[in-house]
């Protein structure tokens, strides 16, 4: 029974918070409480694993940024959770100077280099608090898991390596092989914490080739170094026992530019896209109106939702198409309510009974009833918190959709991907009341990246059209060029399959009374077709020869030579990490989910999807304008 | 995960003894000695640290008694257990002194920490150590009292099993009492039906002594006897029935005292929000009076300042008429 990338991050960071002790199970210990200092980065990787309340739990009493001013809290062991960089390492030392401590645990998220632990050293020296000092880790945690499938590697500081940064023309070559650096270090703590060796899979001649390089040689090196080796026998064995080693396959994401842009129409990344999911959580402008006798102003109030996978509809709706949605939020409510009103009648008959003391028969079944209503009052309570907050966020989606019309881009989009003709595309990008000008680009990149070559007078009439409607057209600029450069004309053939059942389905709903009120909207149903990236996984996984992998190149570190060219021909693989450099979104996270369900029918197929960072549409279109203008 | 800590201590060593090499002041390094530097810790603390310690030391005790105290072993009588009934109580009495004791402790840790004078984070950090050890204390609170569940059930059931006995022996000898015209046997019911754990072993006997006194007692007639007999049963009928609802209501009361439990800890839990709600209240009230007065001062300066506008426009609209009559 393996245990998913993020459970095992969860023991870790337990683990650390635990003074680096195993974590026995027993609720029977005494508490030993500490503080706990992060980064930004440390922040990034804590919130969407552990809660406040698990926090506490544990016997954190405070946890503090480290560039925050603290204040001095003598007796109180520290856990420090921090990137070594050498900000943060100064930082420290003025800690240990300031005495802000009794002791201090010091974990870094990836490893420190020799010469920054010879500054912490003498730092220590200097203000005499060896002592203090306990314990020194790395951690070798460097990435976000967000699902149990899929992990990112960078929230808060994403521009150093977006795809911007990898593509822009004037980067250097220093800031190249900073990017990469960050990049294998964060794949080598993947692979350090799951105790596994992968088989590496890339294509070649980009990013993804040096990424695959580099990790290949980390990873060699520390199989070599039979002292620190982190995949020893020990670890596998404490992990899982599954005897095939997983496949990671580096992708670039110039492989596929329209998922990013694409509109989307399941739950999770519609939240993503039109929300800004971001580390699993979601803010939402309510607007409240407030009577004062100058009239009614409405105020709006932001509201923080967490959508994590401790939610139990959560975990069942996110990958489901929005109607659907909707109604299982609808039937949720209505068994909310019969429960409520069980309570609600017992409540009546109590009242009632409690007139009449001489039945004291009848009260032996109420106050049974009683004790199980009271006890499952909290559940009650909760349930119907999470029933609110996904009304909240399906309405608020809902006013979305209906004020940009993005089932009609939606439908346009899949019939583009499927190679229909885009007479009305023009229609759609003059009308002032579809949707935002980012919207318009959106559809037209699309149209220009998979559907059927236009000349220039057509696409100069376009962005005619586009500028009236406000929209900024470098970043179309850029797309030709990449489109000339990448030779990806057989790219929108991989999109095929795809085609969309227009069903007007108001029917249903209005007769529910439900207050979705979906009229104009119109129910698509997704048909089930493989995005480029997971033709290539699916290909890869299953070795099945396909035209583009032909001349992916094969790493295997566990080799003793390093030859890279002949894949040795093994079993279909089980199991597969799938890495897009550049960024990454919902959409191919759903797409590669649903193809494992798929697949997994009578032997599980595992596949984990991670990319450097989680771009909705609009950033990465701006990432593109930013492109196209420096062109 | 990689432990760093040998090769920060090697470092460590390397740096100092790269320093010693220099000519450095030596005052810093005079003070390293073998043993580290006492640390001062704060009152808070210790007292904190020794709370728990007591906790834990109840929890050791409970835990190492626990397995004489419930006796999974039977309920017969008569087999020997390893506990008996009195030592099972001085625990339970010393595990109540020790709760209470934790308990003033920290009520007493908790009064001296908000007296003392800190920073907020401090504070803060305080409240949560506090609220931690309080939990700590009721998880070992529940240890025990579920061992003393354990227990108090034990006896109940003990009670009950011994109970029936009686009354199927008894039951069985009813009908050979009605049969035999036995009045003795009266005289035997009334005291078994109030001893409860009794041993059987005495109305085993009364059966085989029961024929001999039929010809004893001659001062009460058949007829009498058997209206003796019949208000018996009825006294009998209405004893246990009696004894029936009042172990129902035992029950049923145990019920409601769970639930009150559960129910005064949600008063309480709204007692604070409660309690806020009023002052706020109070204050609202306060501030809406002073808003009143102050609007009507407001109005009565605006009455004011509108006599002296209207003064003002009059005394320009003669000023002007006089000058036109002057001029004209």
């Amino acid at each position: 029974m393996a245990s998913s990338l993020r459970e095992k991050q969860i023991h870790a960071l337990k683990r650390m918070l635990n003074f680096n002790t195993p974590v026995n199970k027993s609720t029977n210990a005494e508490p030993q409480w500490k503080v706990l200092v992060y980064d930004r980065f440390g922040q990034d990787i804590i919130s969407p694993l552990l809660g406040v309340k698990e926090l506490r739990d544990m016997g954190v009493t405070l946890h503090l940024n480290l560039h925050s001013d603290r204040d001095a809290i003598t007796d109180v062991p520290a856990v420090y959770f921090v990137m070594p960089t050498d900000d943060n390492v100064q930082r420290i030392c003025r800690d240990l100077q300031n005495q802000l401590y009794d002791s201090y645990y010091l974990n870094f998220i990836s490893a420190i280099p020799r010469q920054k632990l010879e500054d912490l050293a003498s730092a220590a020296i200097h203000c005499n608090s060896v002592p203090q000092v306990s314990r020194v880790f790395d951690q070798y945690l460097n990435f976000i898991s967000l699902e149990d499938d899929m992990f990112t590697l960078r929230h808060q500081d994403r521009d150093s390596i977006s795809y911007y940064s990898i593509n822009r023309g004037d980067v250097r070559d220093t800031d190249m092989e900073q990017i990469m650096d960050t990049i294998v270090d964060s794949l080598f703590s993947v692979f350090v914490t799951l105790g596994t060796i992968p088989i590496i899979r890339c294509p070649r001649g980009n990013a993804a080739e040096m990424v695959a390089e580099r990790l290949d040689k980390k990873l060699r090196e520390n199989l070599r170094d039979a002292r620190n080796s982190f995949f020893t026998a020990d670890s596998v064995q404490a992990g899982q026992f599954s005897f095939q080693r997983p496949l990671l396959v580096l992708l670039d994401r110039n492989l596929d530019i329209a998922t990013m842009l694409h509109h989307t129409w399941t739950y999770q990344a519609l939240s993503h896209d039109v929300l800004n999911l971001k580390l699993n959580r979601v803010e939402i402008e309510e607007a409240s109106e407030v009577k004062s006798p100058g009239g009614v102003r409405p105020t709006k109030k932001k509201k923080a939702y967490d959508l994590n996978t401790s939610d139990r509809f959560w975990q069942l709706q996110k990958g489901n198409p929005f109607p659907t949605v909707a109604e299982a939020v609808q039937e949720e409510l209505d068994a909310y309510r019969t429960k409520e009103d069980e309570v609600k009648t017992l409540k009546a008959a109590m009242g009632i009974e409690g007139e009449d003391e001489s039945a004291i028969s009848m009260l032996s079944d109420n106050t049974a009833k009683l004790t199980t209503a009271v006890s499952s009052l909290p559940e009650l309570l909760e349930q119907k918190r999470l029933i609110d907050m996904h009304t909240n966020v399906a309405t608020a989606l809902l006013d979305q959709i209906k004020s940009r019309k993005l089932d009609v881009y939606f439908e346009t989009e899949e019939k583009l991907m499927s190679k229909a003709t885009l007479d009305n595309l023009l229609e759609i990008i003059s009308d002032p009341e579809a949707g935002t000008p980012d919207d318009k680009l959106r559809l037209f990149l699309i149209a220009l990246i998979c559907g059927p070559t236009l000349n220039d007078a057509q696409i100069d009439q376009y962005c005619v059209a586009l500028q009236g409607a406000n929209c900024d057209i470098a970043a179309i600029s850029y797309i030709r060029r990449w489109k000339s450069y990448t030779k990806m004309t057989a790219a929108p053939s991989q999109y095929g399959g795809g085609g969309t059942k227009t069903v007007n389905m108001f029917s249903k709903l209005m007769s529910q009374g439900s207050q979705f009120f979906m009229e104009g909207v119109k129910n698509l149903v997704i048909k089930k077709h493989n995005l480029p990236a997971t033709r290539i996984v699916d290909a890869l996984m299953e070795m099945k020869t396909m035209q583009d992998i032909e001349d992916y190149r094969y790493f295997d570190p566990k080799l003793l030579r390093a030859d890279s060219s002949i894949p040795r021909s093994r079993s279909p693989f089980q199991e597969a990490y799938v890495f897009v450099i550049g960024g990454g979104n919902y959409i191919e996270y759903q797409n590669l989910v649903d193809y494992a369900k798929g697949k997994s029918t009578n032997v599980p197929k595992k596949v984990v999807y991670g990319c450097s960072d989680l771009s909705n549409a609009s950033e990465f279109l701006k990432q593109l304008g930013r492109l196209g203008q420096e062109m | 995960m990689a432990d760093v800590t040998n090769i920060f201590k090697a470092v460590v060593k390397g740096i100092k003894s790269r320093k010693k090499q220099l000519p450095g002041d030596g005052k810093n390094e005079e003070r390293h000695s073998i043993f580290p530097t006492p640390k001062h810790r704060g009152d808070f603390e210790v007292n904190a640290k020794e709370v728990v310690s007591a906790i834990t030391k109840l929890k050791d005790l409970l835990l190492k008694h626990r397995k004489d105290y419930v006796n999974a072993g039977s309920h017969l009588i008569g087999e020997a257990s390893s506990m008996t009934d009195a030592e099972r109580e001085k625990i339970d009495t010393e595990a109540q002194n020790i709760i209470k004791k934790c308990q003033d402790n920290l009520q007493t840790v908790k009064k001296n920490a908000e007296a003392e004078k800190v920073h907020p984070q401090v504070k803060e950090h305080r409240e949560y150590v506090l609220a931690l050890i309080n939990s700590y204390l009721k998880v070992v609170c529940k240890i025990y009292s579920e061992q003393r569940a354990v227990r108090v059930k034990r006896v109940v059931d003990k009670k009950r099993i011994s109970r029936i006995e009686p009354e199927r022996r008894l039951s069985r000898q009813y009908s050979r009492n009605s049969d035999t015209d036995n009045i003795s046997s009266n005289a035997q019911l009334p005291s078994t039906s109030s001893g409860n754990t009794a041993s059987p072993k005495v109305i085993q006997r009364v059966p085989s002594q029961t024929p001999n006194y039929d010809d004893s007692d001659d001062d009460i007639s058949p007829e009498e006897a058997q209206m003796f007999e019949q208000e018996n049963k009825a006294m009998y009928d209405e004893m246990n029935s009696l004894s029936e609802e009042i172990s129902k209501i035992q029950g049923k009361v145990v019920e409601i005292a769970s639930l009150q439990e559960i129910f005064t800890e949600k008063v309480l839990q709204q007692e604070e929000d409660i309690v806020k709600i009023a002052d706020t209240a109070v204050f609202t009230t306060e501030n809406i009076k002073e808003g009143n007065e102050e609007i009507r001062e407001a109005m009565k300066k605006n009455a004011g300042f509108r006599v002296w506008i209207l003064f003002f426009i009059l005394v320009l609209t003669f000023s002007l008429l006089f000058l036109d009559w002057y001029s004209g």
